[in-house]
């Protein structure tokens, strides 16, 4: 009697405190910075703090839309805490997956077994593309039961683009780490080109939206391709969403095929 | 030990001109043996010198730069995890660091290897004493090797590849060891396994393969490697002098490293014996001996002057082991 999906479950059954853990900290950062949307975003006196802030920071941090419901949960929430949660679990499940796996030398007695290596990157991508998904459901949930308590005013089909484009940005990340560990068997790379998609991403899109002579900076912020028209005041662009879980099931692909070419343990 | 193309069904391993590079270095020169079914095999060689590479190789985990290798009757490039769940494999170095139980650990090792049968863990567990509700990366160096042998062992492998099995085990379980392997064979399992002392193989291998820089030196079963031991000679004699006592122990084959001492009215007398006792004895019996030590053959010292013959290019003699005193002059 084989259990299906060994290596998926236990990855996925092993990090159960790790996904609470960040389940906690979302639910925290959502139920503490919504409510307070009708005290600072909607009121008068944030709209005169806004222009007194230099119009580059402004854009830098995407507050020109803060002011509404929409505007201020995408800025806040999608844009920056939960951007920054997500990037940064995704990330650390990704590199250690297959690289903090193999630097731990835990990885040479998995594959001695009876998989392939095609197969412990599928099903440890599929236990982080799991994690993923329940917990970007959990913030639609949260977000969607706090919309008319606090004034959001957000439609429920672009809050849900928006978190399928949030879910897609964060796995880009984490594929990205999962793809650099699996070809360099070294944790610390992954971690660094992990981080390097978000916050690259990140940055690009705050210089992109300075002037028109940067904005080809944009072409290259897979945060911006994500946020740029403001899925949750506009509806999702379903074809950057289309480019970023594209990219990303790319990316795993590689991943099994690197780790499939090489030695283990070695480096 | 070339093999030969009609042995491979009798033989669970075949190696053969297995050649390993990392990147510029090579760390094995077109190695060959055979291990013959139901046989206990073991390689020793000094840490580096590539027994953890061959293991490797046969598992797939890493890929041989040239050479084939044969498990099991297949190639392990191409027969994948089918083969692998044939084969139970203990890593040289065992790192198990997750918040789970030994038992949850196993439980999804079971998962991914071949059938274990109901009871098998506990019993393996208890035999080597082994609590298996402790987190494993509470575990001592100790307990986490017996996880990993009880691992290696849970599923009744066709074959056994165990890399340096019995470091950090105390003295008692290395006996349990020896005896689960000694069970393992009488199944007509075949064990493959590694040391860096040849004192650790000697008491459960057939056949060992002394490896040294990515070469194999020998192979010999531990009966062969024993005749051709050294054993240590120390002897008092009265009404004999030093010249005398030289002269006639030189005439015994095999002996070496001889060394005498004059005493209030005899020698004292020290050599190694490389050949045969009788001789030896024939020699001894025309003397008065006040006292006489006969050691029992040291295999460990017989495989580095073995190691030691091939790193100073061949002289064959003349080459001591470290921590052996030597006293003044060779008295021949």
């Amino acid at each position: 009697m084989k259990k299906p999906l060994p290596l998926f479950a236990r990855a996925f059954v092993d990090s159960w405190r790790s996904t609470l853990g960040w389940a906690a900290g979302l639910a925290a950062t959502i139920l503490i910075y919504l409510p307070l949307f009708p005290s600072i975003g909607a009121s008068p006196e944030m709209q005169r703090v806004m222009e007194a802030f230099p119009p580059e920071m402004i854009k830098a941090l995407n507050y020109d839309q803060i002011t509404s419901g929409p505007g201020y949960t995408q800025a806040t929430m999608f844009g920056l805490i939960g951007f920054l949660l997500m990037t940064i679990a995704s990330v650390s499940w990704g590199a250690a997956a297959v690289g903090g796996d193999e630097e731990s030398g835990q990885l040479e007695l998995t594959l001695a077994h009876g998989v392939t290596r095609t197969q412990v990157v599928l099903e440890r991508a599929l236990a982080i593309l799991l994690r993923v998904l329940l917990l970007v459901a959990l913030v639609f949930v949260l977000i969607l039961l706090l919309t008319d308590s606090a004034q959001l005013n957000i439609r429920p089909e672009n809050l849900f683009g928006a978190s399928v484009l949030f879910a897609g940005l964060t796995m880009l990340s984490g594929s990205t780490a999962l793809f650099a560990g699996a070809v360099t068997g070294r944790k610390t790379y992954g971690l660094a080109a992990g981080a390097g998609v978000g916050v690259l991403g990140y940055v690009f899109n705050a210089v992109g939206r300075q002037s028109t002579d940067v904005d080809w900076l944009l072409d290259f912020s897979p945060y911006s391709w994500a946020y740029g028209n403001n899925p949750v005041a506009n509806g999702a662009d379903w074809a950057a969403a289309g480019w970023l879980w594209g990219i990303s099931a790319a990316l795993v692909a590689l991943s099994a095929l690197a780790l499939s070419r090489r030695d283990v343990g070695t480096s | 030990m070339p093999p030969d193309a009609g042995n491979i069904s009798r033989q669970a391993i075949v190696v053969d001109s297995l050649t390993k590079k990392f990147g510029h270095r090579e760390v094995l020169h077109a190695i060959s043996f055979g291990i013959e079914r139901g046989s206990v095999f073991g390689v020793i060689g000094p840490n580096g010198a590539g027994k953890t590479t061959v293991m490797r190789c046969l598992l797939d985990i890493i890929r041989p730069t040239a050479g084939t290798s044969t498990v099991l009757g297949e190639d392990p490039r191409a027969a994948g995890p089918a083969l692998r769940r044939r084969i139970g494999y203990l890593p040289g170095e065992l790192f198990l660091e997750g918040r789970i139980t030994g038992r949850k650990l196993l439980s999804h090792y079971a998962d991914i290897s071949g059938p274990v049968r109901p009871g098998r863990i506990d019993a393996l567990a208890e035999r080597l004493g082994l609590d298996l509700d402790r987190h494993t990366r509470k575990l001592s160096k100790g307990n986490k090797q017996k996880l990993g042998l009880v691992q290696a062992f849970m599923h009744d492998p066709e074959l056994l590849v165990l890399d340096e099995p019995t470091s950090g085990l105390d003295p008692l379980v290395q006996q349990e060891f020896l005896a689960m392997v000694r069970e393992a064979q009488g199944n007509g399992q075949t064990i493959f396994l590694s040391s860096h002392v040849l004192s650790e193989v000697q008491q459960a291998a057939d056949e060992v393969a002394i490896l040294r820089d990515g070469s194999i030196i020998t192979v010999a079963t531990v009966d062969s490697l024993r005749e051709g031991a050294v054993r240590h000679v120390r002897f008092t004699a009265t009404g004999i002098s030093t010249a005398d006592a030289g002269a006639l122990l030189a005439r015994v084959p095999g002996i070496g490293h001889l060394e005498v001492l004059p005493t209030g009215d005899g020698v004292e007398l020290s050599a190694t014996l490389g050949g045969a006792i009788q001789p030896l004895l024939q020699v001894l019996a025309s003397l008065r001996l006040t006292e006489l030590v006969l050691e029992e053959p040291d295999l460990e010292e017989s495989v580095l002057e073995l190691y030691g013959t091939i790193r100073g290019n061949g002289s064959g003699n003349g080459v001591t082991s470290n921590g052996r005193r030597r006293r003044k002059g060779h008295g021949a």
